[in-house]
Parts: structure tokens; sequence; C-alpha cells
């Protein structure tokens, strides 16, 4: 039996993204504050919330605006029913680590003013706690006594703990807008790009594998990116950054030669580092051939990975109620299986390993009908 | 089993788009909600994976032509949008990546019944 489906070229178009991919360079432009409030009055949630500010008669109460002044760390408590215990490896291998260490990047001390004159710290007592016992270690030159050194306070006036507790789960995450994973990524590869710095090995690797995959015409870009019109771009950063680079650039190169019109799904990433992890056990190659025909079966069967998605996701809930009589948790490592499980029924000749096709014994047999009978 | 992607104009004159198993029953519903006959301008019948990949893309490559009401992105297009350019790029779109999808009917509503070999 010939493989059924024949891989029909699309047209390459020139990917605006190759010339406005943000990555590339930094924008090299500031914007005044007011570009972002112009920004919040065009937004719908941002009218709403105003709106329930009119309704319920609030204003912006002023004796509640915190103050900073830099005050002496003796003046400072810790509330041990408030703040964790003390993680002395988070302050000696992240903080003092002396590869990264540096006061400009030390945070302001959150914390409250009670009526007695006391400083309760609510936040970042690692960062104080670091600082006094640098000063304890005489490593900061003019001070040898820590209670008597100046530091950034930023505090309001109250002596409701209970907005101490709260204030500290909002400073610790709840509430908080932490940076995505996208942020991160532009981090690594603008502190390798535009400010030429190669200390970290993290952001060096991150940017090689960035590279990589631009090298395909493949982006990555932030979730809520206006650039997510554009073939090529991609959001799932965590899944990418699980790939090594030989596992990129396979993966990548197939999509910019046969998927270069799409948005690059997540699935790619999920299929080539199983692939690239099996075959390579095996000691196989994943011949160009294979390669070839495996984006025939997509293109004919599904039409894009998105599609192929859908269905490997529907057959597996399927197979997992058939096999355990419940629907068992999705397992990533299904995407490769059935694709070449697909290859192998639709008459694929070219060696595959056999772990993939152990695993999720039978799973094909869930995928619907109407794409089980279009073979050509 | 074969599947429809549809082009529809609003009774307001507006363009959208959706995908349907039963199109004669998809257009009822439009007429019902509308409270008057709603044209599907263009039907487009063939792999339903296909037309879904179809839809998916007019959705996300479309993406500056779709109407954006309070943040939620309809399946409709601004109003300077014509059907004649969403027919366009639909089009285009078969043409180059092959979706298996071919034009069923024209100007439809469900009072004509179904389509024959529809």
């Amino acid at each position: 039996m010939a493989f059924s489906f024949t891989y029909r070229e699309v047209i390459k178009k020139p990917n605006p993204m190759v010339t406005i991919n943000p990555l590339a360079r930094g924008s090299n432009k500031t914007v005044g504050l007011q570009d972002r409030v112009d920004t919040l009055g065009k937004s719908a949630a941002w009218k709403k919330t105003i709106k329930d500010w009119v309704n319920q008669g609030l204003t912006f109460d002023m004796s509640r605006f915190p103050k900073v002044a830099m005050r002496k760390l003796g003046d400072l408590d810790i509330d041990e029913d408030i703040q964790r215990a003390l993680d002395e490896k988070h302050c000696a291998n992240k903080i003092a680590n002396p590869a990264v260490f540096d006061p400009a990047l030390l945070s302001v001390c959150y914390c409250i003013l009670n009526s007695k004159g006391k400083f309760i710290s609510i936040d970042t007592q690692h960062t104080v706690s670091t600082v006094a016992a640098l000063i304890e270690a005489g490593l900061v030159p003019g001070h040898t006594d820590w209670r008597e050194f100046e530091f950034p306070f930023h505090y309001i006036e109250t002596d409701n703990l209970a907005f101490a507790r709260k204030a500290f789960g909002i400073r610790n995450g709840k509430g908080q807008k932490r940076q995505s994973q996208y942020m991160q990524l532009r981090t690594s590869v603008y502190v390798v790009r535009i400010d030429k710095d190669l200390t970290d090995d993290e952001d060096v690797a991150m940017e090689r594998k960035v590279a990589i995959a631009e090298s395909h015409e493949c982006f990555p870009i932030d979730e809520t990116s206006n650039l997510s019109k554009y073939p090529g771009t991609f959001t799932n950063i965590s899944t990418f950054k699980s790939l090594n680079d030989d596992e990129i650039d396979l993966a990548c190169s197939w999509h910019n030669q046969y998927f270069h019109y799409e948005n690059v799904h997540v699935s790619l990433f999920f299929i080539f580092r199983e692939l690239c992890r099996q075959f390579k056990s095996a000691k196989l190659n994943i011949t160009p051939k294979l390669q070839e025909e495996l984006a025939a079966l997509v293109q004919n069967l599904f039409g894009n990975l998105s599609q192929f998605q859908e269905s490997v996701t529907a057959a597996h809930r399927q197979w997992t109620e058939k096999r355990y009589g419940y629907q068992a948790n999705w397992d990533d490592d299904a995407y490769a299986c059935a694709l070449i499980q697909l290859y192998q029924h639709f008459g694929g000749k070219e060696k595959v390993a056999p772990s993939l096709t152990d695993q999720f014994d039978g799973l094909i047999e869930f995928f619907d009908e109407d794409i089980m009978s279009l073979a050509a | 089993m074969s599947y429809y992607l549809y082009l529809i104009t609003s009774v307001g004159g507006r363009a959208g788009f959706g995908i349907a198993a039963d199109y004669k029953e998809r257009n009822k519903q439009y007429a019902s909600h509308s409270g008057d006959i709603v044209k599907f301008s263009f039907i487009y019948q063939g792999q339903r994976s296909h037309a879904k990949a179809l839809e998916r893309t007019i959705k996300t490559q479309f993406a500056d032509n779709i109407w954006v009401v309070d943040d939620w992105k309809t399946e409709w297009l601004i109003s300077d949008v014509p059907m004649s350019k969403l027919q366009s790029y639909v089009e285009e779109l078969i043409n180059e990546r092959h979706y298996k999808l071919e034009l069923l009917t024209t100007d439809y509503d469900f009072t004509q019944g179904e389509v024959v070999n529809g």
C-alpha cells in the first residue's frame, strides 16, 4: 500500500514579521505617561471600572497614600505571623550571589508604621536581612553597625495587622501582575542583543534558541500581542523553552517549509520534542521523506496542526474512557504517537521509533470516521 | 459527512462568517434571532477539519477586519469591509492553501430548503 497523501506546495509570501520582529532589535522608543493614560481611556474594561467608582461614590483616599523615607534598619521588626520564615538559601544564592549582586537592584523595604513608632516589615525581609548581614560581615565600606544603616522604607501608617497580612499576599503573588514568560524571554534576548552582555549563561542560551527559531521565520510573541495575525508567530514560550537547540531547529524548519502560512501551533513543539527524543533513542533519523509525508498527512487530513490537536485530544478522551473506564488527563506525548500511528495506518513506510507505536496503542481507532476515511 | 463554511450578510448589511454541520438549521436560527430572513451570501461545502481550519485563519490572520465590541471578538466584520473582500479572501485561502472546500451555493436562506447535492 502506497502512502495515501501528497503534500501540495503553498506559495510562500514575504512574512512581515521578518522586518517588524520586536525581538530583532529594541524599539528605541520611549513614550510619556500620557500614552498609557490614553490607552486606558480607550479600554472598555477601564471605562467600566471608572463607572463603578463613580456609581459607588469612590475617590482616591490620600490619607492611605504610602510614604517613602530613609530609615534605620534597626527600626524594623519582622512579624513572623505575616512574613514567611527566612529562606537562607534565597539570601545566599539569589540576592547575595556574587555573580549577580548589585545594590542598584535591591527593592525598597515594604512596611507599616504603627502608632508606637515601630516599623513592621510586610515584605522584602530577605533583602533587608541580606543587607544587614553583609554589613555584619564587614562588606559594606563605611558601615559597621547595620542598625544605624539607612534604607529606603515604603510604608503607610496603620495599626491594622490585617492590612499588613493582605499586603504581604498582594506583594507576593495574590493580585500581582506576574511577568509573562514572553517578557522574561525578551529580557534575556535584549540583554544579549542590545546590551551585548554575555555574562549570564541562561540569557545566552535563550537568545540562541530564539535565533534558531527566527532563522526559520518563527517568532515568539506575547500572548496579548496584535502580531498574532502574522504567520510564524507563537505564544507558548514555556513549551518552546523546553526544547533543546536541535529540536527547535527541526520543528521550526519543518513549520517553515510546509506550514509557513500558519501561526505556529503549540503542538508543533510537543510533536518534535517527542519525535526527536524517541528517534534518537532508537538511533533512527527523521528523514526528509518522513518529514514531508507527515506534512502531507497533516495538510490533507486536518488542514493544520490546530485541527490535528482538536482531533487527537477528542480521540484521546475516548481512548482513555474505553481503556480505563474514565476520562484520564491529557498527555502531551499523545501528539507524536498519534501522528506516527496515523502515518503507518495510511501506508507510511519510513522507519519510525517503535516506542511511538506501542504507546497509546489503538489511539487512532478513536479518530472520527470522516477523517479515517479520507485516504486519497 | 460534509461540513459548511458560510459567509453571511446581516439584515443591516454587515458581513460575517461561521461554520455549521447543518446550514439550513443555522440559517433559520439567524432568522429567529434577527426577526427577518437572513442571507448566507456564500456557502462552501467540504471536509470538516478544513472548514474549521479556514474559519480559524479568518479569526487570526484577518483580525484587523474583525468587529470587536467591548473586547469581544465577534464573527462579524467591521462595517466598512464589504462581503466581496471577505469572499475573495476565503477564495484565496481555499485556492492557495488547498483546503478541501468548494462553493455549494450563493444567496441562500432556509426557505429554499436543502440545496440539491448539498
